[in-house]
């Protein structure tokens, strides 16, 4: 299943907590001109390297799959950051 | 040795059954207990899905902690970019280590290979005790 939601937390040294929440769905869809280019560019160089384009989308899509239930949670001193994938 | 088994061989000693008998009555025991000793044993550990890093760490007076959770899933997946890597860029990876002193050929790591590694990861629990610094890695 591809992931639904990214979240960032952002704890500041002051006590300020900073929010974000990006639904993947809507910012691919959003983002799907953009995308179409980055895919032409990948099977130019796919074909350049002599790498199978499918075989190169395929992987590139299961990793994205394999993304949901990541988490990186760093803290130092009173800064914190979080990224979690859902 | 059970009891009831122990019974089987006493009656097979005694002349009471068959050894063909007796192979027939322990057979039957066995099939019998396979499902209790199957229920009532530890049971089989549930497969990791994730691989964690934990670390601890204390930096100029301040205390510092990381704390990566990653999917197995994704481990995986990007196993299979090692299909991907062209011919060329693996030769020049392999004369550059070669020549650091590292001869190994990368051309001979297969995904199959690196996937069986990453499956046996779910084993794995790598603990370092530093006095300023706390490192665990570990599957969940």
């Amino acid at each position: 299943m591809m992931p639904q939601l990214l979240t960032v937390r952002v704890k500041r040294p002051e006590g300020r907590t900073i929010r974000i929440w990006v639904p993947v769905l809507p910012v691919v869809l959003a983002g799907s001109p953009f995308l179409i280019l980055a895919a032409l560019g990948a099977v130019v160089a796919c074909r350049m390297y002599r790498i199978g384009v499918m075989q190169a989308f395929g992987t590139g899509w299961r990793l994205f799959c394999a993304l949901p239930g990541t988490r990186f949670d760093v803290q130092e001193g009173r800064t914190a950051v979080l990224v979690s994938i859902r | 040795m059970n009891e009831q088994r122990k019974d089987i061989l006493d009656m097979l000693a005694e002349g009471k059954i068959t050894p063909d008998e007796a192979e027939q009555l322990i057979a039957t025991l066995e099939r019998d207990q396979t499902p209790v000793a199957a229920s009532s044993g530890v049971r089989p550990k549930a497969k990791a899905k994730y691989l964690r890093l934990e670390v601890d760490i204390i930096e100029n007076g301040e205390p510092g902690r990381v704390n990566a959770r990653v999917p197995l899933q994704l481990l995986r997946a990007g196993v299979r970019l090692a299909a991907l890597v062209p011919p060329q860029a693996l030769a020049r990876a392999n004369a550059e280590l070669d020549r650091s002193g590292f001869p190994f050929d990368l051309t001979q790591l297969k995904p199959e290979q690196l996937e069986d590694l990453v499956e046996q990861l779910g084993e794995v629990t790598l603990e370092v005790d530093h006095p300023e610094a706390k490192v665990r890695v570990f599957c969940e």
